[in-house]
């Protein structure tokens, strides 16, 4: 499967009409409906489908000391704080345990790239406190290209 | 033992351990901080250096801390992610070891917009957990990108806890978190309700992360009504009894009473703080008001500090390249 993901992934990239198509697609996806920041390393899948790059602060390990008592966010006080969201709709969806994951410093190379074939060619990188992030090897592909 | 400051010997040896706190001048002024030192010197164990607090431009947390050393001394540097990307604070960090800096306290930051430059770009490059597990790694001698750090430091890494901030169940799945990047110790919000912060703290406890890491539980002394009901309305994220308002209002108009009432309640807290369980020290919070300090550690029973016992592990020297 990973293979196959790999093949898919690096022949999108090779066909740059096929990429910029694919690319279009995830943003019509991902930004009506999660309000996608493009960060290109998509964590929804442990964030219960709530897009963490929305806190003005982009915490990829949430929340900051300025939640309000009303949940809601304290630079947009008419906003709700993502991580109050994340919070409540990962115990409405039984997705809790996923909230104790370490998610790894931002790769800045992959904003406003595919996350969906970065994800395809390995390149999103596990979120483990056991590993160092040194001790993690890179996959050797080549950056996705840039839209 | 990590790193052999001060306040790593005093809490690894079982004592109450005292912080205080500084806010750098907004100017280029060398003698203020040397000044202030007077307040602390013999009274706290560790001096907090806010970085640019609330987004408000003051003499950087690295270079007031190296005054701090020279009037005598520790300094708690704090360090930001607001300002600075992952390059600027590794170097940031090497130049502050390398000037005597040993205990570092890692944040996100205060948004700018709330601050005197609204206009601002944040940088928040890494959030704090990703910046404590950066000096875990600094620790062991390797950079983010795992090259090699020669000679590496040894810090005394720090972390924040804002108990009164909601959601409480994610605030404790989060301090697990900065614990297992490398968290040494924690410095927390300032108490002001008690009914929320012992059940925070219970919560620490049931997860038996108190064991783990050495938690200093903020106070602030505060000098008028007004004060708190600010820091009640504007300051988000903090949680404040209405018996404290109540308390600070029977005083109102009085800058002297005031003053004493809010001495008066920042030393019951420090008090009761003393006897809760799994609490390993104080960080107080003098904001523009250092002077207190002493009165505050006195009163609350805290001077003399203790003497630090002869050390068993020698602390790590700092090498130099041949």
């Amino acid at each position: 499967m990973s293979k196959l993901s790999a093949k898919l992934a690096s022949f999108t990239e090779k066909h740059p009409t096929l990429y910029k198509c694919t690319v279009i697609g995830e943003n019509v996806v991902k930004k009506t409906v999660f309000g996608c920041q493009d960060c290109g390393q998509c964590v929804l899948s442990h964030n219960a489908f709530t897009c963490c790059m929305r806190c003005p602060k982009q915490i990829r390990n949430g929340p900051c000391g300025g939640t309000r008592a009303d949940g809601h966010c304290e630079v947009y006080p008419n906003r709700h704080c993502v991580w109050w969201l994340i919070n409540k709709r990962s115990k409405w969806m039984g997705r809790a345990g996923k909230l104790s994951k370490y998610h790894i410093p931002v790769d800045r190379r992959l904003e406003h790239t595919s996350a969906w074939m970065n994800m395809f060619a390995g390149r999103i990188l596990p979120m483990d406190l056991s590993k160092k992030l040194h001790d993690v090897e890179l996959p050797k592909t080549e950056p996705p290209p840039q839209r | 033992m990590v790193s052999g400051s001060r306040l790593e010997r005093l809490l690894r040896q079982g004592d109450f351990a005292v912080c205080g706190e500084m806010s750098p001048p907004q100017g280029a002024d060398r003698a203020s901080i040397l000044r202030k030192c007077d307040y602390f010197k013999g009274v706290v164990d560790g001096v907090n250096l806010t970085d640019n607090q609330t987004a408000i431009v003051r003499m950087s947390s690295v270079m007031s801390s190296v005054f701090v050393i020279e009037g005598g001394c520790e300094p708690v540097m704090q360090m930001t992610c607001r300002d600075r990307n992952r390059l600027a604070q590794q170097s940031d960090l090497l130049g502050a070891y390398a000037a005597g800096v040993r205990n570092v306290l890692c944040l996100t930051g205060d948004y700018q917009s709330f601050g005197t430059h609204a206009d601002a770009k944040g940088v928040f490059d890494l959030d704090s957990v990703q910046l404590i597990h950066t000096l875990a790694d600094m620790n062991a001698g390797k950079f983010m990108s795992g090259e090699e750090i020669k000679p590496p430091p040894a810090f005394f890494i720090g972390g924040a806890a804002n108990p009164f901030a909601e959601p409480l169940d994610l605030r404790i799945i989060r301090l697990a978190k900065k614990i297992a990047a490398g968290a040494h110790f924690i410095q927390t919000q300032p108490v002001f309700d008690f009914p929320r912060f012992d059940k925070w703290m219970s919560l620490v406890r049931d997860e038996g992360l108190d064991e783990q890491v050495f938690i200093l539980v903020g106070v602030m002394p505060v000098r008028s009504v007004k004060a708190l009901l600010y820091m009640k309305e504007e300051v988000p994220g903090v949680s404040i009894a209405d018996e404290y308002v109540e308390r600070m209002e029977s005083v109102a108009g009085d800058k002297e009473r005031s003053q004493e009432e809010g001495v008066a309640i920042c030393v019951e807290t420090m008090k009761r703080l003393r006897e809760t369980p799994g609490v390993k020290g104080i960080h107080i919070m003098p904001v523009m008001w250092e002077s207190i300090t002493r009165r505050l550690v006195e009163e609350a029973g805290l001077l003399p500090r203790p003497e630090l016992a002869a050390v068993e592990e020698p602390a790590p020297e700092p090498v130099e390249s041949k």
